[in-house]
């Protein structure tokens, strides 16, 4: 799977949550732009690129309860009503779109009845309209609130959710989660230092064992639901 | 837990001392789905034996 990353902040080197994020990137089969840094956006390299990925993510803070201009402008030039829907051919059909939007305010204010008085999912209608006039998957928005509060801790689950976010298959259960962390285990083995590897493949195998067992758990609830049934 | 996910829990984190910030996160993630399976796995035991054990069914 090839994801796209466009990010769209006016001062990316000022972001300490967009420098954290580009240090958090999956190692490989990500293709990362910066929206601001293009002095003009050549239209048919984008339109390229969105059609080369099978998910796309728009990656911004949230500026007066929206992206900032930079990514309306650029949604304005390459995304043509012809290169989207009108020459009936829906190149984006099937592809997965999701927002990683960084706020200033908590999670809590984006509620009714919260500081805000709107979720963010009310407030990014325009981007669920789009995916869905494009024929593409919306992904559930993954929202940073208060990067700067956050404590190591917190952080280092945000460095995984965000990367299991670019390229884990949808939706997030547990079934897809087993699966990613699986496809991880190799490469990530791998880095380990020499005498740490065996103990990095016994848990690779232990964790298969479990995913396995699960997986037979939910077989025979299955087949006793079949039973109840008749 | 059962003493299986502890083991395995103490074998990653021991694993998540890693000097690299996105491996180090790499493992202790994987330690809550370990515990995630764990929970998983019991409620899915647990079911299985109350829909077997089903007084409707004696």
């Amino acid at each position: 799977m090839t994801t796209l990353v466009l990010v769209s902040h006016p001062e990316l080197a000022d972001s300490s949550t967009q420098q954290f994020l580009k240090a958090s990137l999956p190692k490989s089969a990500i293709i990362w732009e910066h929206i601001e840094s293009q002095s003009t956006i050549d239209i048919e390299k984008e339109q390229r690129q969105l059609r080369q990925a099978d998910r796309i993510i728009l990656q911004f803070p949230l500026y007066w309860y929206s992206a900032p201009a930079g990514l309306k402008q650029w949604e304005d030039t390459v995304l043509t009503r012809n290169f989207v829907y009108g020459d009936h051919r829906y190149p984006l059909a099937g592809k997965s779109l999701g927002l990683v939007v960084s706020t200033g305010m908590p999670a809590a204010a984006f509620q009714r009845g919260g500081a805000e008085g709107f979720s963010l999912d009310d407030l990014l209608t325009p981007f669920a309209a789009l995916a869905q006039r494009a024929r593409m998957t919306w992904l559930p928005t993954l929202a940073i609130p208060q990067f700067s509060y956050l404590e190591e801790p917190e952080k280092l689950k945000l460095v995984t959710d965000y990367q299991r976010y670019l390229t884990q298959d949808y939706p997030d259960s547990l079934a897809n989660r087993q699966a990613w962390f699986a496809d991880q285990l190799a490469s990530r083995i791998a880095q380990l230092p020499a005498d740490q590897q065996v103990t990095g493949r016994m848990i690779a195998d232990q964790f298969d064992q479990r995913r396995t067992a699960i997986s037979d758990l939910q077989g025979t609830l299955a087949m006793i639901k079949e039973q109840e049934d008749d | 837990m059962t003493d299986e996910t502890k083991w395995l829990t103490e074998q990653i984190d021991r694993l998540a001392q890693q000097p690299e910030f996105t491996n180090r996160a790499f493992w202790l993630a994987l330690a809550r789905v370990v515990a995630e399976q764990d929970r998983r796995t019991e409620q899915l035991g647990g079911e299985v034996d109350g829909r077997t054990w089903s007084p409707d069914r004696w």
